[in-house]
């Protein structure tokens, strides 16, 4: 298997304050490494330092081999790293469909149209009249639909109902089976444990656990989340 | 009271001394730089606690020493100088308040169009001060009346702006004390949450900006006397935005702040105008950095190397005292939608939602994302204006309502997004929390409202689960995610809403803290015998919490039943099934 | 209505919006409040006397006009526009002091006295009956065809919409590819030589004095006011409607009380329809 993504030793945070010490991983082509942890203890700060809207102190995130250390945001998704924020995750003033269509594709988005049929009815609507869940499920949709290698998810799931969230773990599932990467930071246990090919638990900004999925037991999973 | 007493002292000592040392002619400059200085600290008081910036200010400033000046013209006496003086401040202040309490009704931002408004006003009144000839003489201006009480501007009229910026100062740094000035920061912080609380925000800017102007007013008396000439300039855009100029680079968020700015760039610009040519160039340059690089102008400056010397030793946490009661609230009783319809814009969000629900207990509300459930309660509060339908708490109607009457009405709401006070500490957004639907007008001056705490509260905070007692001095915006959901519960829960709404409280939360949140919620409703209406998306949990569960699917209601009974309904089945058609 | 009195109106409008076009592009769009939008005009109106002083031919105002008003907007843009971003009211203050800073400059290069340039058409041309110099008709005619190249390329390509997006959540527009320093910095430099092209156009016809700033900067807010932010058409009818009312009841009363209208009428604007007649969201 081809290795997309490294993280390599990462140490990092706001400014001067580390969130995060010493974090290791990677992500093969075709797989999904899940990030779990309690509130607080930095899935968020992970993702944003792979996308690039934060920046390691030390160590280094490779794309292919090729170092994304000192690149902004916008370099890093035009060389391959999607991104999903957690908040604020679509662009308010503008309409479904500009959100769609503001960066360089892969795909059309007819085909999610099928699972998410909320999104095809409100093209020309503007994104912050839609609730929170449509947010989630456009920004979702918008990350697929993008011509990157490596995606980045931070808590998809969030205030999506359950039957969204089943879609949208079939499509993880396809992006991944298509060779693409994922990283995903949830904190909905069931949906991580669903899609993820690799597990990486997170408490006090250190990884505490790191195993393939299969490996890992659900006492494991609720003694991280719930010390 | 030390940190009133101290500054204040030393200003007073600092102007007393300055005829001694500098002389009179230096004492009249000063004079001029600290009525400005008075105007500026309005600004300061408005500008650095709710955010609204003044780009006017001289209006005031002007028509009060056109106002003066004419006055003291008619040679009427002392009396009867001071009591005009009055009613003109006083008819200031209306005018301000009514202004900004009409521009701001209906309107959340503070935006830059409220500044665009003042500048406009200005503009139009240095027109009219320069064509009016017959009763401002123009731009020549008026001139020729003595000064107030016939004092020598030279000489004692120094002590009565002492007097006044020394009265201005103590005013404003007792206000600091106090909680009314949480309230004025919580505005420029999150305004939709202090409606939420109850707190018509519209007034309370208006209420800032009709003191600002009343301030500008009492400096713009002061000029006139001073100068013993009033020209249109007084009234002008330029001195407007001199003003601003002063409050910034003094520092607004500090009330002595915009005092030091007048006299320090007054003094230098006096010094170094003629000797040097560049003066003006290296005003801008230094302006340009201040709002760049030290958003709290020179005052934060002396501040914090004050506190390298002195560091801030943590305040005496006072004793909480039993807060009063809250008020009686106007309605209670089962909530009751009639064909309610909203629509935004083109889109059609709510499509004719009918429902009762029962006087007490938890009803959920669950459905497809975008099938209404957060327009719902946005109806509820008032956040949106419905466009059809009534919607009716007990006996009485509920419907577009603006939202701070929403506690008024017994109802409390918790966002889906957290939403607190970001930049002020836990405690802080405690303290505003309590005062929501209780504080009387009074309450606002008393120190005391500060260490309100009901038993509810106490208890939320005393339960070892709940992380926020320890994170009390903490500043909110460093707190997670979750802490943040318990926090806004907290607040929400403080002015004990009969009928209490949650939007997904549980998003973002821990399975550990999911299962606190749903303990809380139903201790909530169990103490209160309340109505509680939570949107939630996890079928255990609504299992769980639930006595009513309503469905929503496109903007309208699918069954409104027992968890079981909607559990079964084929309707719900095929909705939650097949997606959506 | 006389004709001479139809093609003033057809001078004043035509220019007042491309004088408004540059502050509809920073303040409209980039959420810049550009108090310092005129002393670009300003600068762009000394680019002849520039030329002239400097003995150039008079072909070389136009580029020594765009490259120093691009050069200054560069490396303000650079130095203090970009962390201004996001902070409408600091950009308020900082532009003030911009607006000062150049005013000074210019003021200590060529001294505070009026300047004059003489027109690059001279003559009349007979139009509707009456004749009107040739240069002012050019000119309209060049706004017209220039507004209308440029609705052209705004539907065309999908800058205004990254614009959108960039101001509304810069993070999300660079995680989605957009390079946000070099987006706005081109905006602002855009919104600035269009200011200062507007300046060489009218310098002309008025009086060249580093305080001329001003007064179009708060024609240019109003226009901008009344006709609302974010679209071409916004700031068409905004134009026409501040230019119209001064220069129509400046020519039946006197221009106090067209100035008076024109202020009115905003103050009215911002109260009842604070979204101007043409708002961005619809």
């Amino acid at each position: 298997m081809t290795v997309l993504l490294e993280i390599d030793d990462l140490t990092g945070g706001y400014r001067d304050t580390n969130v995060l010490y010493n974090i290791s991983a990677r992500i093969e082509a075709g797989s999904v490494l899940g990030v779990f942890g309690k509130n607080g203890v930095g899935k968020t700060t992970l993702a944003r330092l792979v996308q690039g809207s934060l920046v390691a102190n030390t160590g280094d995130i490779r794309l292919q081999g090729r170092s994304l250390h000192a690149l902004p945001a916008h370099a890093r998704r035009r060389l391959g790293i999607g991104y999903m924020p957690q908040t604020s995750m679509v662009f308010d003033d503008l309409t479904v469909r500009e959100n769609l269509s503001l960066g360089s594709n892969r795909e059309e988005p007819d085909r999610y149209f099928r699972r998410f049929p909320r999104l095809a009815e409100r093209l020309d609507q503007p994104a912050g009249t839609m609730s929170g869940g449509e947010r989630k499920i456009l920004a979702f949709v918008r990350a697929m639909i993008e011509d990157t290698r490596v995606i980045v998810l931070d808590e998809p799931s969030e205030g999506v109902q359950p039957e969204n969230i089943d879609h949208m773990a079939e499509c993880l599932k396809e992006r991944a089976a298509a060779g693409g990467g994922i990283l995903l930071c949830e904190q909905n246990l069931s949906f991580l444990t669903r899609v993820s090919s690799w597990c990486l638990g997170l408490d006090a900004g250190t990884v505490v656990l790191d195993k393939a999925a299969e490996d890992v037991s659900a006492a494991e999973l609720r003694s991280i989340l719930s010390l | 009271m030390a940190f009133v007493l101290l500054p204040v002292s030393l200003l007073l000592a600092a102007l007393l001394l300055v005829p001694e040392v500098f002389g009179d002619f230096m004492a009249y400059q000063i004079g001029l730089y600290l009525i400005y200085g008075i105007a500026a600290q309005g600004i300061g008081f408005l500008w650095g606690k709710t955010g609204v910036l003044p780009l006017g200010q001289a209006l005031f400033f002007g028509l009060a020493a056109y106002a003066t000046a004419i006055t003291l013209r008619g040679d009427s006496g002392l009396i009867i100088d001071l009591t005009l003086a009055v009613a003109v401040l006083a008819a200031i202040a209306v005018f301000a308040f009514v202004l900004a309490a009409l521009i701001f009704r209906g309107r959340n931002e503070s935006g830059p169009y409220f500044s665009l408004i003042t500048l406009a006003l200005v503009m139009i009144a240095e027109q009219i001060a320069g064509t009016a000839t017959t009763l401002t003489g123009g731009f020549n201006g008026m001139s020729g009346y003595a000064s107030l009480g016939n004092l020598d501007p030279f000489g004692g009229f120094y002590y009565v702006i002492v007097a006044a910026t020394v009265a201005v100062s103590l005013l404003l740094l007792v206000l600091n004390r106090l909680p009314v000035n949480l309230i004025a920061r919580a505005v420029a912080d999150n305004e939709p949450r202090l409606q939420l609380l109850g707190f018509p925000t519209h007034v309370i800017k208006g209420a800032a900006f009709a003191f600002s102007a009343l301030i500008a007013a009492l400096a713009g008396g002061l000029f006139a006397s001073h100068q013993g000439i009033v020209t249109p300039t007084s009234m002008g855009f330029g001195l407007s935005a001199e003003m601003v100029i002063l409050t910034a680079v003094g520092g607004r968020f500090h009330v002595l702040g915009p005092l030091i700015g007048a006299v320090v760039v007054g003094w230098a610009s006096a010094e170094l105008r003629d000797s040097f040519p560049y003066w003006e160039l290296l005003m801008a340059v230094a302006f340009i950095l201040v709002v760049l690089k030290a958003p709290g102008g020179i005052a934060e400056l002396l501040e914090s190397g004050y506190r390298r010397v002195r560091p801030a030793r943590p305040g005496k946490r006072s004793e909480p005292v039993t807060a009063p009661a809250t008020k009686a609230v106007d309605a209670a009783g089962p909530l009751r939608f009639d064909d309610v319809r909203l629509k935004i814009g083109v889109v059609c969000i709510l499509n004719g939602v009918s429902f009762e629900t029962p006087p007490t207990g938890i009803v959920s509300i669950i459905g497809p994302n975008g099938a209404g459930k957060t327009s719902t309660l946005n109806t509820i509060t008032g956040n949106r204006r419905t466009t059809g339908g009534r919607i009716a708490l007990g006996s009485r109607r509920i419907d577009s309502r603006p939202p701070y009457r929403a506690l008024r009405s017994g109802i409390g709401r918790k966002m889906q997004v957290p939403s607190v006070f970001f930049s002020m500490s836990v405690s802080q957004n405690l303290s505003i929390a309590m005062m929501a639907n209780r504080a009387r007008l009074v309450d606002l001056f008393r120190p005391s409202t500060f260490a309100w705490r009901s038993r509810s509260l106490s208890a939320l905070l005393k339960n070892p689960s709940v992380p926020l007692q320890e994170e009390l001095v903490q500043p909110v915006e460093h707190l997670p995610q979750g802490h943040r959901q318990f926090l806004e519960y907290a607040m929400t829960i403080a002015a004990e809403p009969r009928v209490l709404l949650l939007d997904e409280p549980c998003a973002g939360l821990s399975l550990e803290e999911t299962a606190l949140m749903t303990r809380l919620v139903r201790a909530f409703q169990a103490e209160t015998g309340g109505l509680v209406i939570v949107i939630e998306h996890d079928m255990s949990i609504v299992e769980a919490i639930s006595d009513k569960v309503l469905v929503m699917h496109l903007g309208q209601v699918l069954a409104f039943d027992t968890f079981d009974k909607v559990r079964v309904n084929p309707e719900v089945q095929a909705v939650y099934a097949g997606g959506t058609k | 209505m006389s004709s001479v009195l139809l093609l003033n109106l057809a001078w004043q409008i035509s220019t007042l919006a491309l004088v408004a076009l540059g502050l509809a592009i920073v303040f409209g769009k980039l959420r810049i409040m550009n108090m310092a939008h005129g002393e670009f005009v300003m600068i762009g109106a000394y680019a002849p006397v520039i030329t002239s002083s400097l003995g150039l031919p008079g072909w070389l105002q136009v580029p020594v006009c765009l490259l120093s008003v691009g050069l200054v907007a560069f490396v303000l843009e650079r130095t203090i526009i970009r962390h201004l971003y996001g902070r409408m009211f600091d950009s308020l203050l900082a532009t003030w002091g911009i607006a000062i800073l150049l005013r000074e400059t210019v003021e200590l290069l060529f001294g505070r006295g009026y300047q004059s340039v003489t027109p690059p058409i001279s003559g009349t041309l007979s139009l509707l009956g009456t004749e009107y110099p040739a240069y002012r008709i050019a000119v309209i005619a060049g706004i017209v065809l220039g507004f209308g190249a440029l609705a052209w390329w705004n539907a065309r390509s999908k800058v205004a919409t990254r614009i959108k997006a960039m101001v509304g959540n810069p993070d999300l527009a660079e995680a989605v590819g957009i390079n946000t320093a070099r987006l706005s910095a081109g905006a602002f430099i855009f919104g600035c030589c269009t200011a200062g092209l507007a300046g060489l156009i009218l310098a002309p016809t008025i009086r060249i004095e580093p305080m001329m700033g001003l007064d179009y900067l708060i024609r240019s807010f109003f226009a901008l006011v009344v006709g609302g932010l974010g679209s071409l058409e916004g700031l068409g009818i905004g134009a026409g409607i501040i230019a119209g009312t001064q220069s129509v009841l400046g020519a039946l009363a006197n221009q106090t009380y067209g100035y008076l209208a024109v202020l009115t009428l905003s103050i009215l604007f911002l109260w009842l329809k604070p979204d101007g007649i043409r708002s961005s969201t619809r």
